[in-house]
């Protein structure tokens, strides 16, 4: 238990890192700046991410689409308590806001779920191709 | 590979010669065969009581895939399906030479018998038999699965 929370939080500051260089360049290259609650909210995300990532040992019973949907529910629940918490702690979200958020969530999710997709089938005509080559060879006996 | 049968009547000496570029598992195959150290695994029809019926040696070859359903092991062949006494972590390590790799926690499968692998719309990835019968590759062994096929891709050449 103790080594998996070393791994997540090693997934974490890498995962955090990675996506604060980009949205710096962003800003740089948009000319905006960015505050204190965005940064939290930028960590919250990642560390909701890294977690329903981590998740996926749970499921493999289950289909990778199934597992992808489950986990794409869990984290839709994990954002809105978040998003729940702010509003009640920080300021009242708009539902503007509210759709913004889970807009800007779920677009990458699908490109990343597609991705996934797309990696499953490649490798699986591969693993075909050598499953293809490997008989060929045998029958030389 | 080149085969060469010498007729002897009266040779007493009967040996073979194996030339080799490299040790593929068909040349282990091939030893294993000289030195009557073949691999075979006996079962009986699995539709039959264990004390009923004649035990059947079963060639590695003419196996499709291993399934260990309530603690028993059943071996899936062309002609019918047979009870296994051995234990599915035994064939692993007996099988590996001639084609045989872990896919589920139950399944263990001979990949010279896959016509074909493929993933389904659910993204899961299944291996199909010439006798129709489909086996899921589970996705906690994809990586085994992949260097499996990786390691007798390099040594089968």
């Amino acid at each position: 238990m103790k080594e998996k929370i070393k791994q997540f939080l090693i997934e974490l500051c890498c995962v955090y890192a990675l996506v604060s260089v980009f949205g710096a360049v962003v800003n740089i290259l948009a000319g905006t700046e960015t505050n204190n609650a965005n940064v939290l909210i930028m960590f919250a995300t990642c560390a909701i991410a890294t977690f329903v990532l981590y998740l996926h040992n749970l499921f493999n019973k289950v289909s990778p689409l199934l597992m992808m949907l489950l986990q794409y529910i869990i984290a839709c629940v994990l954002v809105g308590l978040m998003l729940f918490t702010l509003s009640v702690l920080i300021e009242p979200i708009s539902p503007r806001g509210w759709f913004e958020y889970y807009r800007s969530f779920t677009i990458p999710y699908i490109i990343l779920a597609g991705f996934y997709y797309y990696r499953v089938f490649k490798e699986t005509r591969e693993q075909d191709k050598m499953i293809r080559e490997i008989q060929e060879h045998s029958h030389d006996l | 590979m080149k085969l060469n049968l010498y007729e002897d009547k009266n040779m007493t000496d009967e040996h073979v010669d194996v030339y080799y570029s490299n040790m593929r598992p068909v040349i282990s195959q091939l030893i294993d065969t000289v030195n009557s150290e073949r691999t075979t695994l006996s079962g009986r029809p699995a539709d039959e009581d264990l004390d009923d019926g004649d035990e059947i040696m079963l060639d590695p070859g003419e196996i499709y895939y291993l399934d260990h359903i309530d603690r028993k092991l059943y071996a899936y062949t062309a002609d019918g399906v047979y009870r296994i006494m051995n234990t599915l972590a035994s064939c692993e390590e007996l099988l590996w030479n001639y084609g045989f790799v872990r896919v589920s926690k139950s399944n263990l499968i001979n990949i010279f018998k896959i016509r074909q692998l493929k993933p389904d719309v659910n993204m899961k990835v299944y291996a199909s038999f010439d006798n129709g019968e489909r086996i899921c590759i589970n996705r906690s062994y994809k990586k085994s699965f992949n260097d499996y096929l990786l390691k007798m891709r390099r040594i089968s050449k």
